[in-house]
C-alpha cells in the first residue's frame, strides 16, 4: 500500500505513517500501482506497438489506393481538357481531389477546368483561397492575373503579374522559363492596354533576362514592334539572325521593323531573303512596291517616270482632299460630295496651293522643273498628313504616300 | 591492440559483488520493488492510461475511417457519381444485411453512440461490451460506406469509449475510475474523428459528463490530444475543411449572418421534430419490420441519390465543394432539404451511424444557399459563400445537438479560421435559442427517453438555478462574541438574547461556536477571556458559496458563520442545517415525470 516499513514514511507523500501503520495523508482506499501491476502495462505497450504497425500497414495500402485513383482521375481530367470537354474535366478533377485532397496541382487544374467550363466565380473563389494560403505562389498569381485581366481589373491584374514574376515557381516547371513567360504575358497585356511606357519598361526588363540565344527573342522583337519601338525590335531580330540566318520569323520581323523605321530599302532586302513568300511578306512587298511607284525621288529614275509619279501623287492627294469634302478639290476631282470640311481655313490653304500647282501638272511642264516636283510632292505629303488627322479611311495609295512622307520629310 | 572478450558470468557476478555495485543494484531493486519509487497512485496511473486510451482510440478511428472509405469504394465505386442501379441497390441491400446483423448479433449498436456512452457512465458503471465496439465499427462502416446518410464521428465516440471501457476492465480499475474511463475514450474518439481536440473535450464535458471536474478533465484532455496526434501522424494535419479567405469588412454584415442563425434555428427545429415523431412510429411497427427498415431507408435514399448523390454518406467532399461556390442557391437548398429527409430516414430506422456529419452537411448547404440568396438580394453586402457555409454548420450543430460551446469551437477547429468567430457566435446563439424556445428537450435526451433510459439532461442541469448560502442565511440576533472579551461581558450579551449557540470571533478570520451552557457555567472565571472556553474552531462560509458546499461543511455543527470575503472578521449572517433544508424545500424542482417524453 505504498508504505515503507524501514523508514516509517509513506512512499507516496513522504509523510510519517500513523499509529495504525497507514498514511494519514493519503487515501487508504486508493489503489497503488507498483511494478507488480505493470505487467499489464507492458502488455498494453505491446498492444500499442502492434496497433501502430497494423494501422501503418492499413493506412499505407489505403494511401497507395488513394494515390492510384487520384492519378487515374487526374489523367482522365487532362484527357477531357484536351478534348475540350470542360464539364467532364471538372468532374474528373474534383474526384481526383477527393482522393488526393492536398494536391495543389490538381486544384490548379480544377480551376483551369472551371474557367474553361465558364464557372468563373467558382474558379475565382478557389484561386483566392489558394492565394490566402500561398500568397507567394507564382502559378496562383499568374492565374489570378489572367482572371483579373479578363474581368477588366487592370491594377489587380498587374499586381498579380508582378507577383507571378517575382513569386515561387515549382522546381519541376523550370522557374526561369516560367518567369520569362510571365514577363511576356504581362508585357503583352500592357501593350493591349496601350500603356506604352509601362509596356516598354516591362519589355526592357524582359530583354535583360532573356538570353541572346533564346528563340524567344523573335517574340520580344514582335512585342517591341507592336509597342512602337522598331529599333529595339530590329536588334532583337538581328540577334536571332546572327545565329540563324534562315529564321523566317526573324527575317520577316526584321523586314517589318525596318519598314516601320522607314528604312524601306532594308525592309526590301529582308523581304528578298525570305523564301518562300508568306501572306504577310507579300502584303509588305506590295506596300513597298506601291511606295516605290509613287516616289519621284528614287534613285535611277528617268525624267519621264519622275514626272509621271509626281502627277500621280498630286492626283491621289486631290482625291484625298475631295474625300475630305474640300470644295475646290471636289471640283478638280469631279467627286461632288458637298462640303464637310472641319477646318475651312486649313483646307482653303490647300485649295489655293493646289490651284497654283494644277496648271503645272503636265509632263512637258514638269520636265526639268525639280522645284515644282518638290513643291508638288510637299503638297501631296502635307495634304495626306492633314487628311489622316481629320478625315476617315485611307486608301492603299494614301497609305503609301504617307509612308513616303514619313521617310522623306520625317512627317508624322 | 588486443580484442576485448565478452565478460563471463563469473566476472559479472564478481563485479556485482563489489560494495559500490551492490549498493547500486540494491537501490534499483528498491525503486522497482513493490513499495518502490515508481509505485504510483491510481489517479496518477489514470492519466497515463488516458494517454494509452488516446493512442489506441486514435488507431481505431484511423482504421475506422479507412474501413468506411474501403466500403465506399467496394460498394459504390470510386466515382462521385455512381451509376443509378448501383446507387439504388447498394444502400438497400446493405441496409438489409446491417439490419440482420444489428437485430441478431449487435443489438446495442443502433443509433449514434452518444447516448450509449452516457448510459455507460450513468447506468452501467462504465461498461460497454467489446462486441458493441466491434459491431459499431463494422456496421457503421458498412452503413456509411454504402451511402446511408450518416457520419463517422458519433460511432468513433462510442468506439473510443468502448475501447477505454475494455481497457479499464482489463486493468481492473476501481469502480469509480471505470465509470469515468468511458468519457475519456469518448473524447479520444471524437477528437480523432474531427481532428479537433478542443471540440472533443468540450463535447464530452458539455454533453457526456456535464461538469468541469479537475479529476477527469486532465485525463480527457490527455486522451484527446494523444488521439489527435495519432490521427495527424497517419492522416496529416490539414483541417477538415478548407475555407476560402474571410474577413469581416463591416459590422453591419453581422445582421446578414443573423438571418442565417434564424434559418438554422428553424431547420434545426424541423429536424428534431421529424426525428421525434418518426422514430417512435417506426419503433412501434412489428418486430419483423426491424429487418426491413434500414433497407427501405437505403432504397429511398438511393432513389434520391439518382438525382442528388450528395445525400449519400457523410458528404464531406460535397461540403468542400459547397464552400467554393460550386452549386447555385436553389440546388444547395434542395440538397439541404433532401439531406434532412435522408438522415431522418437512416437514423430513425436504427441504422448505426452518427448525426454529426449530416448535421454539418445540412448546415453547410443551408449556409451556402442563404449566402447566395443574400448575394442576389443585396449585392452591396459582402457575402462570402464559404464563410456562410461554415457558419451554417455551427448554427445547425448548436440548434440540433444543443452544445453551444462545442459548436463554436468546433467551427474554429475544423476550419482553422479564427476570424470567423463573431458570426459563428451570433448565429449559433440565435439558432440555439430558437431551438430551445420551441423544443424543450434536446435531441439526445429525447432519444434516450424514447429508449426508456432516464439519463440526466445536462442542458437541464445547466439551466437549474444554483442555491447559494445567501439564499439560506439569516441575520444574527446580536453581535458575535469576541475571543478577547471577558466571560462576564459575554454573559451579559447572552442574557439579552434567547439564542442557545453563540458565534465567537477569534480574530484573523477564525471563528468558533460556544453553547449557552458552556458560557454560563459558574465554574468558569468571569474575568477570563472567552477564548479559554473555546475547544474547536468552525469553518466560515461566504454568501456566494453553494448550499451544497455549506451542507458538506455543516456536519453536526449547530451553525456556521457567513463572513465577508473582504473582511473575514465581518459577520454577514449565520446558517444552520434547518436554514439549508428550508431553502431547498422552498426552491423545489420539477418532478421527472413532468419532463417531456415523446
Amino acid at each position: 500500500m505504498g508504505m515503507n516499513e524501514e523508514t516509517s514514511n509513506c512512499t507516496i507523500c513522504k509523510q510519517p505513517l500513523g499509529e495504525n501503520g497507514l498514511c494519514q495523508h493519503c487515501d487508504d482506499d486508493t489503489h497503488i500501482w507498483t511494478i507488480q501491476d505493470w505487467r499489464p502495462l507492458l502488455t498494453l505497450a505491446m498492444v500499442i506497438a502492434l496497433g501502430f504497425s497494423f494501422t501503418s500497414l492499413v493506412v499505407s495500402s489505403y494511401n497507395d489506393k488513394q494515390k492510384e485513383l487520384a492519378s487515374e482521375y487526374y489523367a482522365a481530367g487532362l484527357r477531357a481538357m484536351d478534348a475540350k470537354h470542360a464539364p467532364e474535366a471538372v468532374d474528373a478533377f474534383e474526384t481526383a481531389l477527393v482522393y488526393s485532397r492536398d494536391n495543389f496541382q490538381y486544384r490548379l487544374k480544377l480551376t483551369d477546368a472551371l474557367l474553361a467550363a465558364g464557372a468563373t466565380s467558382e474558379a475565382e473563389a478557389q484561386l483566392h483561397a489558394f492565394w490566402e494560403q500561398r500568397p507567394g505562389d507564382a502559378q496562383v498569381n499568374l492565374k489570378l492575373a489572367r482572371l483579373e485581366a479578363k474581368g477588366g481589373h487592370v491594377d489587380d491584374a498587374l499586381r498579380y503579374y508582378i507577383n507571378a514574376i517575382e513569386g515561387v515557381w515549382p522546381e519541376r516547371t523550370d522557374p526561369i522559363t516560367q518567369r520569362i513567360a510571365a514577363r511576356f504575358e504581362s508585357a503583352e497585356y500592357l501593350i493591349q492596354l496601350h500603356r506604352q511606357e509601362q509596356a516598354q519598361g516591362a519589355l526592357l526588363a524582359l530583354l535583360a533576362v532573356l538570353p541572346e540565344s533564346s528563340p524567344e527573342q523573335v517574340r520580344a522583337g514582335d512585342l517591341f514592334l507592336r509597342n512602337g519601338d522598331s529599333g529595339r525590335a530590329l536588334t532583337a531580330y538581328q540577334a536571332v539572325l546572327k545565329r540563324d540566318r534562315n529564321n523566317a520569323e526573324a527575317v520577316m520581323g526584321a523586314a517589318k521593323a525596318s519598314f516601320a523605321a522607314g528604312n524601306y530599302l532594308a525592309a526590301k532586302r529582308y523581304l528578298e531573303e525570305l523564301k518562300p513568300e508568306t501572306v504577310e511578306s507579300r502584303e509588305l512587298r506590295i506596300q513597298l512596291e506601291r511606295m516605290e511607284a509613287l516616289d519621284p525621288f528614287a534613285r535611277n529614275t528617268t525624267e519621264r517616270i519622275r514626272t509621271e509619279r509626281t502627277m500621280a501623287a498630286f492626283r491621289i492627294a486631290i482625291s484625298r482632299l475631295a474625300a475630305c469634302g474640300v470644295p475646290f478639290a471636289e471640283a478638280m476631282s469631279g467627286a461632288g460630295k458637298g462640303s464637310n470640311a472641319k477646318d475651312p481655313e486649313q483646307w482653303s490653304g490647300f485649295a489655293k496651293w493646289a490651284e497654283q500647282l494644277s496648271p503645272m501638272m503636265r509632263e512637258r511642264k514638269l520636265r526639268g522643273r525639280d522645284d515644282v516636283i518638290e513643291s508638288t510632292m510637299r503638297f501631296a505629303f502635307q495634304a495626306e498628313t492633314a487628311a489622316q488627322k481629320n478625315c476617315g479611311q485611307l486608301t492603299l495609295n494614301d497609305d503609301a504616300l504617307l509612308l513616303l512622307a514619313r521617310e522623306r520629310m520625317g512627317a508624322n | 591492440m588486443k580484442p576485448r572478450s565478452a565478460p563471463s558470468r563469473e566476472s559479472l557476478l564478481k563485479l556485482m559483488a563489489t560494495p559500490v555495485r551492490r549498493k547500486y543494484f540494491e537501490t534499483l531493486r528498491r525503486m522497482l520493488g513493490p513499495s518502490g519509487l515508481i509505485s504510483i497512485r491510481e489517479e496518477q496511473f489514470f492519466l497515463v492510461l488516458a494517454i494509452a486510451i488516446g493512442i489506441l482510440a486514435g488507431f481505431c478511428v484511423v482504421v475506422f475511417r479507412v474501413a468506411i472509405a474501403a466500403a465506399r469504394l467496394w460498394l459504390l465505386g470510386s466515382s462521385m457519381h455512381p451509376s443509378a442501379p448501383r446507387v439504388v441497390l447498394v444502400p438497400a441491400i446493405t441496409g438489409l444485411v446491417i439490419a440482420v446483423l444489428a437485430v441478431r448479433f449487435f443489438p446495442r449498436v443502433r443509433g449514434s453512440g452518444v447516448n450509449q456512452t452516457k448510459g455507460a457512465l450513468y447506468i452501467y458503471d462504465g461498461y460497454i461490451s467489446t462486441e458493441t465496439v466491434v459491431g459499431k465499427f463494422v456496421l457503421s462502416a458498412l452503413a456509411i460506406g454504402s451511402g446511408q446518410s450518416l457520419g463517422p464521428e458519433d460511432p468513433s465516440l462510442q468506439i473510443g469509449a468502448g475501447l477505454a471501457s475494455a481497457l479499464g476492465r482489463w486493468l481492473k480499475l476501481s469502480k469509480e475510475r471505470l465509470r469515468l474511463v468511458a468519457p475519456v475514450g469518448a473524447a479520444a474518439g471524437v477528437a480523432a474523428a474531427f481532428n479537433a481536440p478542443i471540440t472533443a473535450v468540450l463535447f464530452v464535458i458539455e454533453e457526456v459528463i456535464g461538469r468541469w471536474s479537475a479529476g477527469i478533465l486532465g485525463a480527457v484532455v490527455l486522451s484527446a490530444i494523444s488521439s489527435v496526434v495519432v490521427e495527424r501522424w497517419f492522416m496529416g494535419d490539414e483541417p477538415l475543411f478548407r475555407v476560402p479567405p474571410y474577413h469581416l469588412d463591416h459590422p453591419g454584415e453581422l445582421v446578414a449572418y443573423a438571418v442565417l442563425g434564424v434559418v438554422g434555428g428553424a431547420a434545426s427545429l424541423l429536424f428534431v421534430k421529424v426525428i421525434k415523431n418518426l422514430r417512435p412510429r417506426l419503433r412501434r411497427l412489428p418486430q419483423w419490420s426491424q429487418y426491413l427498415q434500414p433497407g427501405v431507408a437505403g432504397l429511398l435514399i438511393g432513389f434520391i441519390a439518382i438525382w442528388y448523390p450528395q445525400v449519400m454518406g457523410a458528404g464531406y467532399e460535397w461540403m468542400d465543394l459547397a464552400m467554393h461556390n460550386r452549386f447555385p442557391w436553389t440546388v444547395l437548398g434542395i440538397i439541404a432539404g433532401l439531406k434532412l429527409v435522408s438522415t431522418a430516414l437512416s437514423f430513425a430506422t436504427g441504422t448505426p451511424g452518427g448525426l454529426f456529419a449530416p448535421v454539418l452537411f445540412m448546415g453547410a448547404m443551408l449556409g451556402g444557399s442563404v449566402a447566395m440568396l443574400e448575394q442576389q438580394l443585396f449585392p452591396a453586402i459582402a457575402v462570402p459563400v464559404g464563410a456562410y457555409a461554415l457558419v451554417g454548420m455551427g448554427a445547425l450543430f448548436a440548434g440540433i445537438l444543443r452544445a453551444p460551446m462545442t459548436s463554436v469551437f468546433m467551427i474554429l477547429e475544423v476550419s482553422g479560421n479564427y476570424s470567423i468567430i463573431l458570426p459563428v457566435i451570433i448565429c449559433n446563439t440565435i439558432s440555439y435559442l430558437i431551438s430551445r424556445g420551441f423544443q424543450e428537450v434536446p435531441l439526445f435526451d429525447l432519444l434516450s427517453r424514447q429508449d426508456g433510459l432516464d439519463l440526466p439532461s445536462l442542458e437541464e442541469e445547466r439551466e437549474q438555478a444554483i442555491l447559494r448560502v445567501e439564499d439560506a442565511m439569516r441575520p444574527t440576533m446580536g453581535r458575535a462574541l469576541l475571543g478577547d472579551e471577558s466571560i462576564a461581558s459575554a454573559r451579559s450579551i447572552a442574557a439579552s438574547t434567547p439564542e442557545e449557540q453563540f458565534l465567537v470571533s477569534l480574530g484573523e478570520g477564525r471563528w468558533s461556536v460556544l453553547s449557552r451552557g458552556a458560557l454560563m457555567d459558574p465554574a468558569n472565571d468571569a474575568s477570563a477571556p472567552v477564548r479559554v472556553l473555546i475547544r474547536v474552531r468552525v469553518p466560515r462560509l461566504y454568501q456566494d458559496q453553494s448550499l451544497d458546499v455549506a451542507l458538506r461543511f455543516m456536519k453536526d455543527r449547530p451553525m456556521l458563520p457567513v463572513v465577508h470575503r473582504g473582511n473575514l472578521d465581518l459577520l454577514m449572517g449565520v446558517v444552520s442545517v434547518e436554514d439549508i433544508l428550508r431553502t431547498y424545500r422552498k426552491a423545489g424542482l420539477a418532478e421527472p415525470e413532468t419532463a417531456e417524453v415523446s
